[in-house]
């Protein structure tokens, strides 16, 4: 008796289902990185939330009023989506074990086999942002929007996430070893700091400001920001959600055209 | 119609230093029900045609085909009726026995009862019902070898592709993974084996390809392939290589590997006499003699020219544990 083969959503969610299980099974490879981003928060607004305003108000370093964790929460968030990062590796650990083949030899979607790791990034993208958007409401963080403000920043979160994913993908099937997977991650800490992450970007000096101008990173947070500080203002929002879509539509295209090279009959 | 035909197949890697040829011209059919081992050394480019047959890897030239269908041109529905265990083929250390054949259940389009029912079914198949909620990097070589095979049965393939499946394993698991694809056989399941032990294929096998540097050295039955030889084998043993090589110059057709020398004959027992008479005559003392029917080793030194690296040790695990078993 031969059965055909599931349909592909339903392939997609049992490949998918198959990994979060990989990940419930090493946990202490996981949590690290799930509570980092929501330590950072706790290390942000502890190290520079008196410099910004608070206890530095009507000194020279009062910077900023208001709400300081409105404005570094985004930043949180951001570095958060970069652990949509670990799907290249996800991926890799599979070709090089041998289990991609394995799925090769049944006929199933390969799109399902490469966008598996993907959603599972998303998954845990979404993860770490809900854990720090519920940390930082306990802290002191009251979003200009409202409750439904930390739908739009998660939402925003989930694209930027898929968009590390798709370019982490890419790299480990391009490269085909979990160390290169890994190297191309390298690209997020440029893609972080060079832009507002610490300052408005009107705060920003010289070359550091033309680069942010560059870099889509700014639009995102700016995007977060005004969500949490200054309420609907739309042509931030959406350009945050534009760059943030787009970005993920241009390198999940990227991760599925080097997916067809790489998993092509040689 | 044949479960398996390989016409002609050919298949040419590009590299660096200039096309490398790991199939030259490979040609068999395999009949419904059989089991059809592929012999040969490491390199002779066994596994480079069960990956094109299984549709893994495209054919350079030629033509393969499963129950009918091209593997080239459809090489979806030929995935359905194939299963495949396969030396670099993969299994997740890190899920349990059940979860897996569960999660390759679900894949192939079980409903979620069915895929448990099919879960229990295989264990049970595979004898691994009591390591089924262990994870799978507990597992001894040959369980996850037992594994692998059940992963390769979850929808009841037809023809069965298995790709070395007990090398690395010890003699003991080997027999109980013997004992498994025998059975399989006899449910009708045509199965399609590469092996390098010359016991496995003389074991298990319907008929045996001998493929050697990409091509077909020799085809048949275990015992067409022996008869090939033409007579019993007599092996004399000498104290050192010098004494060999000169007895080969005083027997005809003798074949002479270290301290050993090997001649075929017809009626082994009766020539042993005077070809020991002649060796004492030329003051060659031989240490032992022994005359046996010819055996896959034999047949494959002829048709190859060398022996199958192993062999022997293979041999000598294998009556080590048959010796502990009575």
């Amino acid at each position: 008796m031969n059965k055909p083969s599931a349909p592909f959503l339903l392939q997609l969610g049992i490949l998918t289902k198959r990994l979060l299980l990989r990940l419930s099974r090493r946990p202490l490879a996981e949590l690290p990185n799930i509570f980092i981003s929501a330590f950072f928060l706790l290390v942000y607004d502890g190290a520079l939330g008196g410099v910004f305003g608070g206890g530095a108000a009507g000194t020279p370093f009062d910077f900023a009023k208001g709400n300081f964790l409105n404005f570094i929460l985004p930043v949180s968030i951001v570095s958060a989506s970069v652990s949509g990062g670990a799907s290249g590796i996800y991926l890799v650990e599979d070709i090089e074990s041998g289990v991609f083949k394995r799925y090769q030899g049944m006929p199933i979607s390969k799109w399902a086999i490469i966008l598996a790791p993907i959603a599972v990034g998303a998954v845990r993208v979404l993860l770490q942002a809900t854990l720090i958007m519920t940390l930082g409401n306990f802290i002191g963080a009251d979003p200009a929007t409202g409750i439904a403000g930390y739908f739009a920043v998660l939402g925003m979160a989930f694209f930027w996430g898929m968009g590390f994913a798709g370019y982490s993908v890419a790299a480990g099937v391009r490269s085909g070893s979990s160390q290169g997977a890994q190297a191309a991650t390298f690209l997020f800490f440029p893609a972080l700091f060079l832009a507002p992450t610490f300052t408005p970007r009107y705060a920003l000096k010289g070359w550091l400001e033309s680069a942010a101008a560059y870099n889509p990173t700014t639009y995102v947070l700016e995007g977060m920001r005004a969500i949490m500080i200054e309420g609907w203002v739309l042509d931030v929002i959406l350009k945050g959600f534009l760059v943030a879509g787009g970005f993920a539509f241009v390198t999940l295209t990227f991760a599925v055209l080097s997916a067809r090279t790489a998993t092509e009959k040689s | 119609m044949f479960a398996v035909e390989a016409k002609n197949l050919k298949k040419t890697f590009k590299s660096k230093d200039g096309d490398v040829e790991a199939v030259k011209d490979v040609s068999f059919n395999v009949k419904q029900g059989e089991i059809f081992s592929i012999l040969g050394p490491n390199g002779a480019g066994k596994s480079t045609t069960i990956l094109m047959l299984t549709t893994l890897l495209r054919v350079t030239s030629g033509n393969g085909s499963i129950l009918g269908l091209d593997v080239e041109k459809e090489d979806k529905s030929v995935r359905e009726k194939i299963g495949i265990a396969l030396q670099d083929t993969g299994i997740d250390n890190l899920l349990t026995g059940r979860e897996l054949f569960f999660t390759t259940a679900r894949l192939w389009g079980f409903s979620k009862s069915d895929a448990e029912t099919r879960t229990s079914e295989l264990l049970e198949l595979v004898g691994l019902n009591e390591a089924a909620d262990r994870r799978v990097k507990t597992y001894s070589g040959g369980m996850k070898r037992r594994l692998d095979l059940g992963l390769s049965l979850v929808h009841k393939p037809e023809v069965l592709f298995l790709d070395e499946p007990t090398t690395g394993l010890d003699p003991g698991s080997r027999r109980v993974l013997w004992d498994e694809i025998k059975r399989l056989r006899e449910d009708g399941v045509t199965i399609i084996l590469t092996t390098q032990y010359l016991e496995e294929a003389d074991e298990l096998a319907d008929r045996i390809s001998i493929i050697d540097d990409g091509l077909v050295v020799a085809e048949g039955t275990p015992d067409e392939l022996k008869a090939l030889i033409g007579g019993d084998v007599i092996t004399f043993i000498f104290g050192n290589d010098e004494e060999a090589k000169k007895a080969k110059d005083l027997i005809l057709n003798s074949e002479t590997e270290k301290n050993e020398l090997r001649v075929t004959v017809k009626n082994g027992a009766e020539k042993i006499p005077d070809l020991l008479n002649m060796l004492s005559d030329n003051k060659l003392e031989v240490l032992s003699v022994s005359a046996n029917k010819p055996s896959l080793d034999d047949v494959f030194l002829q048709v190859t020219g060398y022996r199958l690296e192993g062999a022997v040790e293979e041999e000598e695990d294998l009556d080590e544990e048959m010796s502990k078993n009575e």
